[in-house]
């Protein structure tokens, strides 16, 4: 009698442990105005960079993924060239994060990727290769695109799509609300960001598994 | 609480192999299924319960997808990626169409995400409301154009224009096949609950209680329907009440509810069936308008100043445009036109050099709004639902001929076998001569039509580029591509120090003009054969008729001509074999009679057979041509027919498919678009691993390119299957 309660409790205790960290794991997203989850990457060039190193000034994180439609909706269109820029010249820290691992759509090598921005026209700040996935689930990125602000005190400002138009269409890009835009502006003025998390639209960010 | 996710996979994969097993018991006739519109992933119908409609009734129609094994299509809220299947009617007045009736979604995960969707075939029914006004004797015509995401790990884009053209009559007629598979699908609609559920919150995650819920009900899951409620990855624990049960949701990252009252589904697993009930969801006020952010202190950050340089990114479009039209000029089919066209200056340099940049400026002027008119026909048909393409004009057999007759008549007139009068300044007559202003305005007009079949390589992109823009910067990029095309005879008849070099007009004036006629009959010999492949025997007789009876009307205007008046008895005879000749030709050339003659070394493409090959592991390279489409044919020429091109295709064991655009064919306008084009050619290497993602080689072949990209695609191959 004494035994068996004693292995129900010890089946009960796993069980509520498993339930405590279930939750965690799927739970990957940072809360807005919390620090923003550190991480180390190496860019297209092979240099380690991390998220610490652009302390003080304002980082957008863009997750993607070159093949899959919607990005290639923001890409083909320029207007996510076009955003990054406009960015730049507001000296804001623009970091493109590609998650996939090898053997999956969008995995490249730092050459591919080097070659994607010269022939996309694109200017990120620099091209963050992840192909074990850690900064994708520091973040609980979901999609390609997915976007993250972090502001000069290192605090999640936004999270979540690149605009309210959900779909890959081409046509959606007429009219659409830039969430990036918004939040810059409203940061820039000083203001809080009104629509500081959305739901991000777009591809299935390809993970490696938890190994 | 993992396990209440994966027996929810497999219990919706129970009713789906329930509904499929339903769908394939009645295979009779389906009288009232629309086209199939087809991919490698998906093969997609309008199904309808009705034969014939009558006034005042509910017809029950279905968009059916039949989505290819690891593929999966989306519910309305399609979890933590892809997007929902849309459905957009045009009905004829008073009829009205019903929102879709999802079915109960499955739970599909990804590691670490969860999709709402549907695999294997899934029927999407649509109620629509046929108005008492409804006369029998009338036709119910609709159209639903349709768009999904269709996604294993990669996700494609699809749409397809499903159009029924139903009957309306006193009495409905049932297609009893039809309604049977529509019944059944309905019967697997998740059902009112019969109890309202209430969301409150607890803490950071929310309790959703569901009072009515049996007391033997297993693996229990609840689906919202608004996307930014829960962490759709999340487990669900469920606690059970005196009355019913509650389910522990975490929030989703983006939580945000609009509305007090939301809508959703339950699935769960009772005696062994599976069960779907609809919820009514009440929403605790406290949640209504709650927003993720739950920051006290929102950051307010200072933003350092701006740093200069900017730049600008249409513009690389426009200048490929640009280079584009500037090389079309050289291509085999225009050339001759604008020879002609400089000649013109040559003989007006000596008049009046004003005359001469007028006549340039009418060629611009003819050049733009032709290339506009064709790209605003394609963008505006593109948005109405239609597939043509660049080169569309070309799949109309008639056009084809029209266009030979013209090529014959010019030919004819340079070698001065005829002269047509000023008066009938029509195509011909103002190619050389000085005095035709609309003949300057038509050679621009002209010289675009018979250049759209040289797509030359610089434009393939471009075109792309532009049909998929907003229709304003499209028409901009098409703007740059007719400046290109145009600069060539526009600066020389601006430009005196170019004119000067052309030699004095005399003898050899005549003798080149002369010289001309031949590409210019060469050019109709090559547009009549393209009438054959069209249409067949009959197409080359139709065009061979439309020649003679163009000859003879030219003829007729000739023996007329000088008298100062039209003579009535010519005048008719050339209106009746005009009238009899179009008849002949619009009744003989007839789209696809050509098609079984077409049939050469490589196979015919279609989507289900590039999917079995990659299914079985065969490398597959697939030929987007036309015989209208020269570069098309010299890549054939230059490196597809090779025979070390054959050998290698032959070692790698790849099979080469052909997909023939000579004719209209919506099929593959859609896999052309997919891949970024608006027309031909292309050419894909797909690996042989089933649904991989093609390679797009570019626009012109060389032997060398194309063995390496052979080895590429059966490589790849190999290299993938190591890594299983």
């Amino acid at each position: 009698m004494t035994a068996s309660l004693t292995r129900q409790s010890f089946i009960a205790g796993l069980a509520l442990s498993a339930l405590a960290a279930l939750p965690a794991v799927a739970q990957g997203a940072p809360k807005i105005g919390t620090p923003a989850p550190a991480f180390q990457a190496v860019d297209a060039d092979g240099k380690p960079r991390s998220l610490a190193e652009f302390k003080g000034r304002t980082v957008i994180l863009e997750w993607t993924n070159h093949d899959c439609p919607y990005v290639r909706k923001h890409y083909g269109s320029s207007t996510m060239q076009t955003l990054q820029k406009d960015m730049a010249r507001e000296g804001i820290v623009w970091l493109s994060v590609i998650s996939s691992p090898v053997g999956e759509q969008g995995h490249v090598d730092g050459a591919k990727a080097k070659e994607l921005t010269a022939s996309r026209d694109a200017a990120p700040t620099a091209v963050l290769l992840d192909p074990d996935s850690k900064v994708a689930r520091a973040y609980g990125a979901t999609t390609t695109p997915h976007m993250y602000i972090v502001d000069g005190q290192g605090r999640l400002a936004y999270m979540g799509a690149i605009d309210d138009k959900p779909s890959a269409g081409a046509a959606s890009l007429a009219g659409a609300k830039s969430y990036i835009r918004q939040a810059v502006a409203e940061m820039k003025a000083g203001k809080p960001v009104s629509e500081a998390s959305t739901r991000a639209y777009g591809c299935a960010v390809k993970y490696a598994p938890l190994s | 609480m993992r396990e209440v996710r994966i027996g929810m996979g497999r219990a919706a994969g129970g009713i789906g192999l329930a509904l499929l097993a339903m769908m394939l018991a009645p295979a009779a006739a389906l009288a009232a299924e629309s086209a199939a519109v087809t991919s490698p992933r998906v093969s997609a119908t309008l199904l309808s319960s009705r034969d014939a409609v009558a006034p005042g009734e509910r017809v029950q129609l279905a968009l059916v997808q039949k989505i290819a094994p690891g593929w999966h299509t989306y519910w309305q809220n399609p979890g933590d990626s892809g997007e929902a299947t849309r459905i957009e009617w045009e009905l004829p007045d008073g009829y009205r169409a019903g929102p879709i009736a999802w079915p109960a979604p499955k739970a599909l995960p990804v590691e670490p995400l969860v999709n709402y969707g549907f695999e294997g075939t899934v029927l999407l029914p649509v109620e629509i409301a046929v108005p008492e006004t409804a006369k029998p004797g009338e036709r119910l015509s609709l159209k639903a154009k349709a768009t999904w995401l269709v996604c294993e790990k990669i996700c494609i884009p699809e749409e397809g224009v499903f159009a029924l053209d139903l009957p309306v009559a006193a009495q409905p007629l049932a297609d009893a096949a039809a309604e049977a598979r529509i019944s059944a699908a309905r019967a697997f609609l998740p059902q009112e609950a019969g109890f309202r559920a209430s969301l409150s919150a607890a803490g950071e995650a929310l309790t959703l209680a569901l009072p009515g819920l049996p007391a033997d009900a297993g693996k229990v899951h609840f689906f919202p329907v608004p996307d930014t409620l829960i962490d759709h990855a999340a487990p669900q624990p469920m606690t059970r009440r005196s009355e019913g049960a509650t389910l522990q949701l975490a929030r989703s990252s983006a939580f945000k509810i609009a509305d007090s009252e939301i809508a959703g589904v339950v699935t769960f697993d009772q005696n062994g069936t599976q069960r779907a009930l609809a919820l009514s969801v009440a929403v605790d006020p406290a949640l209504v308008g709650a927003s993720a952010s739950v920051s006290a202190s929102p950051a307010v950050p200072r933003l350092p100043a701006p740093i200069e340089g900017a730049d600008l990114t249409l513009w690389s479009a426009l200048a490929f445009a640009f280079l584009g039209g500037l090389i079309l000029n050289l291509m085999p089919c225009v050339l001759p036109v604008l020879f002609i066209k400089a000649l013109g200056f040559a003989q007006l340099a000596q008049a009046s050099r004003l005359e001469a940049r007028e006549q340039g400026l009418l060629f611009l002027a003819g050049v733009v709004a032709t290339f506009l008119l064709l790209a605003g026909l394609v963008i505006g048909l593109g948005a109405l639902g239609s597939s043509v393409g660049w080169g569309f004009q070309l799949q109309s057999p008639p056009l084809v001929i029209a266009l030979a007759v013209v090529m014959t008549l010019i030919g004819f007139n340079l070698l001065g076998a005829f002269e047509i009068g000023t008066s009938a300044a029509g195509i011909g007559s103002g190619l050389a001569s000085r005095g035709g202003r609309l003949g300057a305005f038509m050679t621009g007009a002209l010289a675009v039509v018979v250049a759209t079949p040289c797509t030359a390589p610089f434009m393939g992109a471009a075109i792309g580029f532009a049909v998929t823009q907003p229709p304003a910067l499209g028409l901009s990029v098409f703007a740059a591509l007719a400046l290109g095309f145009a600069t060539p005879v526009v600066a020389l008849s601006f430009s005196p120090g170019l004119l000067a070099l052309l030699p004095r007009p005399g003898r050899w004036m005549l003798v080149m003009k002369q010289a001309f006629a031949f590409p210019m009959f060469a050019t109709a010999i090559w547009l009549i054969w393209v009438a054959s492949v069209q249409a067949g025997p009959s197409g080359v007789l139709a065009a061979l008729v439309a020649v003679l009876a163009a000859g003879f009307v030219v003829w007729l205007l000739g023996i007329s001509r000088g008298t100062g008046r039209l003579r009535p008895v010519p005048t008719l005879l050339a209106v009746l074999a005009m009238l009899g000749a179009g008849w002949f030709v619009a009744q003989s050339a007839v789209p696809g009679a050509g098609n079984e003659a077409r049939a050469q070394d490589a196979q015919a493409w279609t989507p289900q057979r590039v999917a079995a090959l990659q299914a079985k592991g065969t490398p597959v390279f697939v030929n987007f041509t036309a015989a209208w489409c020269i570069t098309c044919l010299a890549n054939e020429r230059v490196a597809l027919s090779r025979q070390e091109v054959k050998d290698a295709f032959a070692k790698l064991g790849i099979v080469y498919l052909k997909a023939d655009w000579t004719n209209r064919d919506a099929m593959i306008a859609q896999a052309l678009a997919e891949h970024g084009r608006a027309g031909v050619p292309l050419y894909l290497f797909y690996p042989g691993r089933s649904a991989a993602q093609a390679e797009i080689l570019p626009q012109l072949l060389t032997p060398d390119s194309l063995i390496a990209a052979a080895e590429r695609a059966a490589g790849r191959e190999a290299k993938t299957a190591a890594f299983r």
